[in-house]
Formats: C-alpha cells, structure tokens, sequence
C-alpha cells in the first residue's frame, strides 16, 4: 500500500514538473511565488516577529509530539502540498486531544493530536494540512490584522495596553478572531485543489467534516465549544460544499499507511479523549473506529471504560460486556482487568469483580494504583 | 489563547477585588465550619479560591502554589462550581457512592478539562483524620504555560460528603519545599 501510494505521487509530480505548482487549477486559483520574509518595520514583519516568538515557545513546550517518524511523514506530506512554499511551512504535532489545527501568517502550522485520532486514513489528514496551507498561500492572516488596525478594535487595545504592546495585542486579538467565512470557504476550495493535484482523494474532506459534525451532534449539537466550528461555514453547507467539489473525483486514500503511523500512539490518544469527557462524542468517534477494525481489543477496552465513566442507567452491563469482549479477543490493554473488576464491584458481584482485579495486578504489579487494588481484594475477599 | 484569556480574567477578578486575601496565622484553623487543620506557618487565604468556591491557601501565589481544602462535598454537589460551566461539559458532581478511584477520576477530569497533560503517579490506600481514605499523586503539564507540576491530595468520605486536602506546585522547587509543611497539616486534618 505505501509503495503503490508513493509511485502514484511520484508519477504525478514527475509529470507536472516544476511549473506543477503555479498551474492554475480547477477554481482558477494558481499558487503564489514563494513569499519573501517581511521587512521587520511593517506591519506584516512584525506579525512574522510575534508568531516566530511563539513558534520559539512551542519548540520547547512539553505538549510537542517528538516522534522523528510521524514528523517525517507528516512533513513530507507537506512537501508535496506546498510545491516552493515547502521550506517556508513547519508543523508542529500538539498533543491536544480537541480536533484542531492552525496557520500562523510566518509558516507555522499547529496540528493537534485529536485531529490526528481522528484522521481514519491519510487523505483526510491531507485535507486539513492543504486547507491550513490555502490559509497560509493566501495570506488571510495578514488580511485580518489589516481589518483589525482599521476598526474600532484598535482603540480598545490602546487603551488596555498603550502603544508599545499595541502591535502584539492586535496580532493577538487578530489571532483570537479566527478567519472568516468566506476565508474559510476559499480555503476549503483552494485546499480542496492542492489536496487533488497532490494526488489524494478530494472526497476525504467532506467525509473528514461529516464524521465530526455527527460527533459533536451525539454531544448536544453544540457545535460552538469545538474550536474548529466557531468561525467556520455551516456544517453541513460546509460538508455538501466540499462534497459537491470533490464529486467525481478520486485518489489515494491511504488508510493502511496512516493506521500503521498512528498506532504507537493510539492507546495513549484514547486516554486523552476519554479525559475530554464527553463520553457520547467519545462513543462516537469510538464506534466509527471499530467500524474500520471490528477486531481490536484496544477498542472495546475504550468503549467499555467510556460507558462505565459514563455510569448512566445501562452503562454498567454494558461496559462488563465490552470488557469481556475484549478480553476473548485477546491483546486487551492491563485496565481492561480493572476497570472489569470496578465494574463488577458496582454490579454487586465482588467475587468476579476481586478475580478481575487479580488478573489486573498480574499483569500490571507496578501499576501506579496497585496498592488501591490490592487492599479492595484484600478487603473484599 | 482561550487559557491565557482565563488567566487574564481570573487576575482582573483578583484585582476587582472578587477574591479576598487573608493572612492565616499558625495554630488551628478552622475551614467552613467542618474540618480543622492546625498550621506551623503562616500561609495566604483566598476563601472562594479562583471562582470555584474553595477554600485555597499559598506560599507563593495562586497561579505558583495552591493547597485547596475540599470540605463537606455532599452527594450531587459540584466539586468546582464556576459561574458559568464549560459548554457541553458534564457537570463534575460528587457521588457519596463513589470509591476512591473515581474520585481521583473526578478531579483528573477538572485538572485536564483545559487539555493539560495528568499523570497518576500513586494511587494507595491511606487514613485520613481518622477515616480509612486514600491518597493520589499525580504529574501534570499544565497547557496554560506549560509548567510542570506535582499534586497530592489525601481525602476520605465521611457520612457520604467528600473531605480532601489537595496541594499541587511546580515539581523543581515549590513542590519539594512545601511538601513536608503540606504532609504535617494533612496529619492534623480533624472532621466534625
């Protein structure tokens, strides 16, 4: 899979040459020369300046991914998206469980890890990477701060910080307003164009955004605490949109090559998103994963712990029934055994639950909650 | 940026005048009526805390050090009530059923709301003020400024209401030169 998926990429960028980049596409759209850095006295330049400082954070912050693997792969990804942009774009993997991602005016992309998890092969990943990079090659960043300086909302940060930290607060207040619709539109057709040329499947974007508005319905339909939805287009206007654009079109999916990069990191993601506790959400996304791999152990560990965090009416036999299911597959994770126990110790059956918990102790005796365990079995039995 | 805006509005709280500072002298103290813990130093009182109605001591700040005094948590209160509660969120309610491990669950849970990194480090078995209870220790990064910190809470519920003493500070200094004041005034916890 990964051989053939990488022939066909070569193939098309052998084809296109070095002209491939600023061909015009299907939108109209060409991509642009590739950037100069600013001049530090103007506005822009001292945009670059501030976002460069906070890129100079995030390079040491712990919340980093720091896999040489994934990093590679993502940013060869990127290197095929940004034709002579590509030494101007570095991402940086943020190991937030929300699904998000951003681009910075000066070339920093954050992509945070629920979008990773979320991601069901490498198409959709592409299409998030090549709508941050329209963001970028568009130069929207620079549009907002422009709009900011010429509204009202200058005087409101003079007054609350003076002229010196004037330009930062703009930038950040820029920054916090997120882009527009329409930006977002045109960043969905121009990303929708890159992902195409690069190769990749256009329908992975629709079904990408499809997947997370049935998530955050399951959650209340509230779509508003989900950072990706505050400034975006409608979501289904937003899904139809990119369905129409990507229709009859085809590419490289690539399922298999992004499961095998994600899964060393896919039981600790889990435990990230069973910590978001929004179990309906995280049942969601959960039951799509299963669909993909109706095997996987991991997964019924997770679908049982999500119900028996839940602990609604039916949750508890519910829960036991996935731990069961994912100890007969076999491979289940250590707290499938103690999450079964507790589970069993709500349901009233101690004898089980002290089993449970003396398989779990086995296979885990330097556990950080060892001890806990061991005094309930003490205790109970 | 939505952290650093909560920063900015817990301070301009601070500054309003919304949380009242009081110097607590050594000796007994009292904490809402319920628990005692007697102090061999002086320490700085928020009564409310930062907006979630509980009762937090410092050495060094509240954004540096925090020891909150979790007293009398009955079956359905909230452990945190804020003003407004995150959207889509569920309610992080009490349970006068529940075990230790899901109570360290609760409060994983509030501690990581905001995508900061938790840790369990230890979860045991441990009496406290004379109620067989337990003990969590635990890691966290916290996403608002990335700093490292090192939390410890002793707690026991008692008549179905939740009593714990949490302390949670940068894990290079404040943490390891605190700990042992911290561990002394959990020994004297008394409940009434």
């Amino acid at each position: 899979m990964a051989c053939a998926h990488c022939a066909a990429l070569g193939g098309l960028w052998a084809v296109a040459g070095p002209g491939h980049a600023q061909a015009p596409t299907g939108t109209g759209w060409a991509m642009p020369e590739r950037f100069a850095r600013p001049d530090l006295a103007t506005d822009e330049g001292g945009l670059w300046a501030i976002m460069d400082r906070e890129e100079k954070r995030l390079r040491r912050s712990p919340f980093k991914i720091r896999d040489e693997a994934l990093q590679r792969h993502v940013d060869d990804i990127v290197a095929r998206l940004a034709g002579p942009h590509a030494p101007d774009v570095r991402v940086h993997l943020v190991r937030v469980p929300m699904f998000n991602a951003s681009m910075a005016p000066n070339g920093m992309m954050q992509v945070w890890t629920g979008l990773l998890l979320r991601a069901e092969n490498e198409a959709q990943l592409v299409a998030v990477l090549a709508h941050e990079m329209a963001h970028f090659l568009q130069r929207h960043s620079l549009h907002n701060l422009r709009n900011v300086k010429d509204t009202a909302a200058v005087g409101l940060v003079l007054s609350m910080f003076g002229l010196a930290g004037a330009l930062t607060n703009i930038a950040l207040v820029a920054g916090a307003m997120g882009f527009s619709r329409d930006q977002e539109r045109e960043a969905d057709r121009i990303g929708l164009e890159m992902m195409a040329q690069a190769g990749y499947d256009p329908r992975e974007a629709s079904r990408l955004w499809t997947n997370l508005v049935q998530e955050v319905r399951a959650g209340g339909g509230d779509t508003q605490p989900n950072a990706m939805f505050a400034t975006h287009p409608g979501s289904e206007e937003r899904a139809d949109t990119l369905a129409l654009l990507a229709a009859d079109r085809s590419g490289t999916v690539g399922a298999e090559v992004w499961r095998a990069r994600i899964a060393p990191w896919r039981y600790e993601l889990l435990r990230d998103e069973l910590r978001r506790d929004r179990p309906a959400e995280t049942l969601v996304l959960i039951d799509r994963m299963r669909n993909l791999e109706p095997s996987s152990a991991e997964l019924r560990y997770f679908r049982g712990a999500v119900l028996h965090q839940r602990d609604g009416e039916g949750d508890q036999p519910a829960a036991l029934a996935e731990f069961e299911a994912a100890v007969s597959l076999g491979q289940e994770p250590p707290p499938t055994h103690r999450d079964m126990g507790y589970t069993l110790r709500k349901l009233g059956r101690t004898d089980a639950a002290n089993a449970a918990f003396t398989r779990y102790l086995e296979r885990a005796p330097d556990a950080p909650d060892a001890a806990l365990i061991k005094a309930l079995t003490e205790v109970t039995s | 940026m939505k952290s650093r805006l909560w920063i900015l509005a817990a301070v301009a709280a601070l500054a309003a005048g919304c949380a009242q500072v009081t110097k607590v002298a050594t000796g007994e103290v009292m904490l809402r009526e319920r628990m005692t813990v007697t102090t061999a130093t002086t320490w700085n009182q928020f009564e409310r805390g930062l907006g979630n109605d509980t009762p937090t001591w410092t050495q060094e700040g509240l954004t540096v050090d925090a020891l909150q005094f979790i007293v009398a948590i009955k079956d359905g209160d909230l452990i945190a009530p804020t003003p407004s509660e995150p959207k889509g969120t569920r309610p992080l309610a009490f349970k006068a059923t529940m075990q230790p491990a899901e109570i360290a669950k609760l409060y994983e849970t509030l501690w990581t709301r905001d995508g900061s990194q938790y840790t369990l480090d230890r979860l045991a078995p441990e009496t406290f003020a004379g109620q067989p209870g337990f003990r969590v220790e635990y890691s966290l990064v916290r996403k608002s400024d990335d700093v490292r910190l090192r939390g410890m809470a002793v707690g026991a519920v008692k008549d179905g209401q939740l009593f714990m003493i949490h302390y949670a500070a940068p894990r290079m200094a404040f943490f390891p030169r605190y700990q042992v004041q911290v561990e002394s005034l959990i020994k004297t916890a008394r409940l009434r």
